[in-house]
This record gives structure tokens, C-alpha cells and sequence, in this order.
């Protein structure tokens, strides 16, 4: 049986160890579409604990935190399905100046 | 490690509704505040999450003439079962409506009638409906909140900053100790006063309806420097929030809107039979009944109820007409996170670890039991019981957070700032270093974080008994022992494992009291459900559990409740 997952590039940055922003695959086994906060939340877990990204949840889709670039388009992380067998690609988003990964320093309130 | 060092009159640890309020209070008393925030102003914490209700007695002014604050203090003190502290239960009830009118001028926006009376739903528990509607939710409230701060420029506000540490010298709380996550500084903030408005210990639990964030830092913070912590059995759980499908899992659905004059639905078993009856019962009892239903094998596939309009007289138009106007954004994100339309199809729902009734003993000032510490919103223990009333966990940031500004406002004017106590900002600090230096054992701060969580479903859920928490609180203390293991690597920049470790060390503390408090109180009330001591024993147990910080070791004892206007009938 061949199992089923998602493949997702993610960017990556730190500005005191890179010079400049790079990309990193992550394969995750997903036997169900899920949402791009649960995927991170998994990656973080499992994987990887360096990844940075906003955990936090308003558990309904209002507060912007986890807003994201997939695919070059920005959307909430919270509200998002990705399907398995999918590749993605994750950039951040909200426009403040990126603090690493996926974290981004929200000027407006 | 460098360390930055600054120093205000007031500084408060927190960002929700009561943190923001006790800053504005300060700030117009003409005094400097700095406030911490753990994550970005107006969108963290637990008050984002909340719907749309608000107490307070408005009487001819909202829906019910016959309201009053006596009202408002009575339905409170009955849902408490009577053990919260009434001097304070004062505060919330008779200085509710000013609040909201405060509110109101920052910018919220409330529903009126027509003739311009406050509109007002029925919630359980109050006799007369008395919950404010905020159109756009506690989202709205924070955002308006963040904003009213801002416009101070006496309030210094410091985002995603982790305050870890309450500093002290000699028997006075002075400032704080915490880690700047933006670049990993740390920061030692010297005040005369020190407000605790961290939220709830909600998150300690792995299925809850609040954000991650919510660890109970205040609670063990505070215990540390040698507050009394008091009632942390009591955690209320709300009966229906999702938990199928994973995406939407800890998003509430209202079941205070199956009644009739809104969707007329049921809460079911997994036949379809409804389960709760109407009028529907305060939380504590609906909780009861759900797990009841669920231990008896009526449960849905994945460990619930059903929350089911499909069955409502009213029809699917009218129904999904009610969520759309009183809860829209949840029922458009159980659209998009989950494919969902909660008019079409039953839902599967189960009670999830919502909001904390105890925590950090304080008085009517917002004082806690040790000088220039002062404690506000849920991180306040001793005034909502052994169960809270809808709408009153908002109306509660507001009432106890200006209070709480208010006095230690009042009292920053008329002293001295004590300095920082060198040895105990270098305790801080290593604290912080021993995590990212190199050890042989390494163990993952997220895998000792999960297992708090998980032991915290399993053997403190509100169906608790005495072997399943000594299991469990066996387990705490081993996790303890392998704290000093904790890895992370050295990064500067938002490193989550760094505040994940920390987190861990003030979760196993909290987990540690909370289990105890549990095993001490040998009887249920409210939202302390002991299966091997079912009854409620007003003999023996009408008061608080109270944990004294003796050396450094906590003790268990009983402590009298405060009466003033209603004593109990027996």
C-alpha cells in the first residue's frame, strides 16, 4: 500500500545564520486532506522543531495570525485544506518584515 | 547573556481583555506602564476566542426591567455554588454596566434595540437575560482593547514577549524577567507594582477550545514568588465544541443557541436522542450529562454528541439564519477549514477544557497575597466558584482589570521603586541557559508538553477519582525529573523550543498543584466531579482549597469563603 502524503516547500530564514532565504522539503504522511496550520503543527512535532511559525488558533478564522504564502497566494493557514498527495510550496505573508520562516512581525495592529 | 533592564510604575503581564484594561486604567491615573504581551496585541489570548456575550444588569436599559446588580450578584453566586468570594463577586456585578459603557466609548460595538435599549440574550443560569451582544465578537473587543492602549503614550507595549519569571526582593513582588521572542533578549522589567492577567490554565488539558498559549503561566509564576493559589480543581469544561474533524477540532458550538427562540435543535446520542433538555441546564450540569451519555456507550464514532439542527422544527434556511447572524465567522470556518454547513448536517461535539475558575487568590484591590502583586481576569481565582455563568468570564476582565489598575495605581503613587535583587534576575537567566547548553541527554520540550497534555485528559478530566490522579500525578512527577534533560537549540529569533521548554517547567508546577487540589477536595461541586465522592458536601466542603507556598512546598487547607450579601441558607 503505498501511503499517502503531502510534500511541501517551505522558505526558510534566519538572518543571524543565512545569508539568504532558502528553501526546505518536508514529507509528511496524511491519510486525509488537512488544514496547512495542522501540517506545520505536525512537521514541528515530528520532524522538525526549528520550524518557526505562529501557533497560536482563534479557532475561527478572524484573527489573521496564521496567514501564510501557498503557492504564491496568501491565505489562512487555520482555513485552508491541502489534500494528500499534494506539493505546496509556503512562503509568509502579512506583510512585516520576517522576524524566521514563517514568523513575520505584524506592524498594524 | 545580555540582559536589557528598563522600569515603570506598572507593568502587566498579559494582552487580553483584562490586561488591556488594567493598562488603560493606569494610564489614565497618569502613571507609566509597560505591558507584556505573549503574543500580538488584540489578537492573543483566550478574549479573541470568545463569542458574542458580555454581562451586565442593565435592567430598563437592556432586555428585563426586574434586572438589577443584586440580581446579577445572586445568579453568580448560586452558579459558584457558593463558594466564590463575594467581595469580589461585588465588584463584577455592581460595576458591570459601567464597564460596558466604557467599552462601548473605546469603540465596541453593541446591538441595540430599536429605541436604543441594550439587546440582551438569555443564558443559562441567569434569571434574567442579561447578555450583551458584541455584533463581531471577542475579536472585535481585543482589537478595540489593543487600539484604546495604543493610544496611550504612558503604555509601553512589548509583543510576542514571554514573561517568565515575577522578580522579587526580600517580600515584595518588583518586576518581571522575560524573554523578547522577537530576538531573544532577555528582559528584566522593574516595577513598584506588578498586575498577573495571563488567562487560564486551559491549555494544560490537550483537547480545549483556547489557543496553546494559554498554560497557566500566572498561576505558577505567582505560586513561585509566594502567592496563595486557590480552587484550581475547578476547571469548567464547555460541552459542545467539536472534536471530528480534526481541522475544526476545539472550535464551540453554541448550545446555548438550541433553545427555541433560536435554532430549536438537540444535543443527541448516537441514535439520535436528545440528550439535554430544555430550558437548557448551566454548564456544569450540561457537561455532566454529555460524558454520562459517552461513559455509557451512546456516543458518536469519535467520542462526542451530536449538536444536531437537522431535526429543528424551524427548518434549514431559518436555522442556518441564526448561526449567520450570531455566530458568522464559526459557521463560515467550519466551511472553509472543514467543508461543513452545520444546518445540513449534525456535528460531532464533546466537552473541552474551556476556562478557570480558580487561580491566584486575591482581594477586592486585585491584591494577591504578597506585596506589589496584583491579579485580574481569569488568572484571578477566587471569585467565579466552583463553576461560572456564560457571559461572565468577559464582563470579569473588565470589572477585576480596572479594579485591579485602579489600586495598583494608587498604591504605585505612594512608593518607592525597590531594586532588582541581582541573585534572583541570575536565577532567571539561567534558567533560560541551562536549556540551550550542551547536555548527554537531550529530550525534546514538545514531546515532554505533549505527554502533560495527554495525562491531563486522561486523569484530571472532570470525571476524576482518586487512583486514576494518583496515576497521574506519578506521571507529573517523573516528567518533572527529566525537566532538567530539556534541549533546545541556541537560536535568537522566535526559538519556540526555548519558550516550549519554559512553558513545560510552569506547566508540570501547575499540573502538579492542580492534581493535588483534586485529590484534596474529597467531594464534587460544580465542575470537581469526584466519581468515588459523588454527593456535594456542604458540611464539610463549602470553601476554598487553598495552596500556601510553605519554603518552597506547597500546602493543602481549607479556607473559609467570603460572605456579604447572601450567606447560605443552612
Amino acid at each position: 500500500m503505498v501511503n499517502k502524503k503531502i510534500k511541501a516547500k517551505i522558505l526558510r530564514f534566519d538572518s543571524d545564520k543565512d545569508k539568504e532565504s532558502y528553501f526546505q522539503e518536508y514529507e509528511v504522511e496524511v491519510d486525509r486532506p488537512v488544514t496547512i496550520h495542522e501540517l506545520l503543527t505536525m512537521i514541528r512535532k515530528d520532524i522538525d522543531g526549528t520550524l518557526a511559525f505562529r501557533t497560536y488558533k482563534c479557532y475561527k478564522g478572524m484573527c489573521q495570525t496564521c496567514v501564510v504564502k501557498l503557492d504564491g497566494k496568501t491565505v489562512k493557514s487555520c482555513a485552508t485544506q491541502v489534500p494528500p498527495n499534494s506539493e505546496i510550496t509556503l512562503e509568509p505573508a502579512g506583510g512585516g518584515e520576517v522576524i524566521r520562516d514563517l514568523v513575520v512581525d505584524f506592524k498594524a495592529m | 547573556m545580555e540582559v536589557q533592564r528598563l522600569s515603570t510604575d506598572v507593568v502587566v503581564i498579559g494582552g487580553g481583555g483584562a490586561a488591556c484594561r488594567a493598562a488603560i486604567e493606569v494610564a489614565q491615573k497618569g502613571l507609566n506602564c509597560i505591558l507584556v504581551d505573549k503574543g500580538r496585541p488584540g489578537r492573543s489570548g483566550s478574549t479573541p476566542c470568545a463569542l458574542w456575550s458580555i454581562q451586565a444588569p442593565f435592567g430598563s436599559k437592556g432586555r428585563d426591567e426586574r434586572d438589577t446588580p443584586e440580581q446579577f450578584f445572586a445568579d453568580m453566586v448560586n452558579a459558584g455554588h457558593f463558594i466564590g468570594d463575594q467581595n469580589i463577586v461585588e465588584v463584577v456585578a455592581f460595576d458591570a454596566c459601567d464597564r460596558i459603557l466604557d467599552m462601548e466609548r473605546y469603540g465596541v460595538h453593541f446591538k441595540k434595540e430599536d429605541d436604543g435599549r441594550f439587546y440582551q440574550t438569555p443564558m443559562p443560569g441567569q434569571t434574567y437575560p442579561r447578555s450583551c451582544f458584541m455584533i463581531e465578537n471577542g475579536q472585535h473587543m481585543s482589537t478595540v482593547l489593543a487600539k484604546e492602549v495604543s493610544r496611550h503614550s504612558n503604555i509601553k507595549v512589548f509583543k510576542d514577549f514571554f514573561a517568565y519569571w515575577l522578580l522579587k526582593n526580600k517580600d515584595s513582588v518588583i518586576g518581571l524577567v522575560g524573554i523578547d521572542m522577537i530576538n531573544g533578549k532577555i528582559i528584566a522589567i522593574n516595577a513598584k507594582s506588578t498586575i498577573v492577567a495571563t488567562g487560564g490554565y486551559t491549555s494544560l488539558w490537550g483537547f480545549s477550545d483556547n489557543p496553546p498559549t494559554l498554560t497557566g503561566d500566572g498561576n505558577s509564576m505567582a505560586f513561585r514568588v509566594g502567592a496563595d493559589l486557590v480552587d484550581l480543581e475547578f476547571n469548567q469544561y464547555y460541552g459542545t465544541d467539536l472534536i471530528w474533524p480534526p481541522s475544526v477540532r476545539g472550535t464551540v458550538v453554541l448550545y446555548e443557541l438550541m433553545i427555541d427562540e433560536f435554532a430549536d435543535g438537540e444535543i443527541t446520542d448516537k441514535d439520535g436522542v436528545p440528550v439535554i433538555n430544555k430550558p437548557l441546564p448551566i454548564r456544569d450540569e450540561a457537561i455532566k450529562t454529555i460524558f454520562n451519555v459517552i461513559k455509557e456507550g451512546r456516543g458518536t464514532p469519535h467520542g462526542g454528541v451530536y449538536f444536531d439542527t437537522t431535526k429543528s422544527p424551524k427548518g434549514e434556511e431559518a436555522v442556518r439564519d441564526v448561526f449567520k447572524s450570531m455566530t458568522p465567522k464559526h459557521y463560515q470556518f467550519l466551511i472553509d477549514a472543514a467543508g461543513i454547513d452545520l444546518a445540513k448536517e449534525p456535528l460531532e461535539v464533546a466537552p473541552a477544557s474551556h476556562y478557570q475558575c480558580g487561580g491566584i487568590f486575591i482581594n477586592e484591590k486585585g491584591q494577591t497575597t504578597v506585596d506589589g502583586l496584583y491579579a485580574c481576569g481569569e488568572a484571578a481565582g477566587n471569585f467565579q466558584g466552583a463553576n461560572r455563568l456564560a457571559g461572565s468570564a468577559l464582563c470579569d476582565t473588565q470589572t477585576t482589570g480596572a479594579a485591579a489598575g485602579n489600586w495598583a495605581s494608587k498604591d504605585s503613587k505612594s512608593r518607592e521603586l525597590i531594586p532588582i535583587d541581582e541573585k534572583d534576575l541570575n536565577e532567571a537567566i539561567d534558567m533560560v541557559r541551562m536549556i540551550t547548553a550542551p547536555k548527554t541527554k537531550k529530550i525534546k520540550p514538545l514531546v515532554v508538553k505533549t505527554e502533560i497534555l495527554e495525562t491531563m485528559d486522561k486523569y484530571v478530566a472532570p470525571f476524576r477519582d482518586e487512583k486514576g490522579m494518583k496515576k497521574g500525578r506519578f506521571i507529573i512527577e517523573d516528567l518533572k525529573s527529566q525537566l532538567k534533560n530539556l534541549y533546545a537549540p541556541d537560536i535568537n529569533k522566535y526559538n519556540l523550543e526555548v519558550s516550549e521548554a519554559i512553558e513545560a517547567k510552569l506547566m508540570i508546577d501547575s499540573a502538579e498543584y492542580i492534581f493535588d487540589s483534586a485529590l484534596f477536595r474529597t467531594e464534587s461541586r460544580g465542575h470537581h466531579n469526584r466519581t468515588d465522592y459523588p454527593q456535594e458536601d456542604n458540611k464539610n466542603w463549602r470553601c476554598h482549597t487553598v495552596i500556601k507556598n510553605k519554603n518552597g512546598t506547597p500546602q493543602y487547607s481549607k479556607k473559609d469563603v467570603i460572605y456579604t450579601r447572601m450567606k447560605p441558607q443552612d
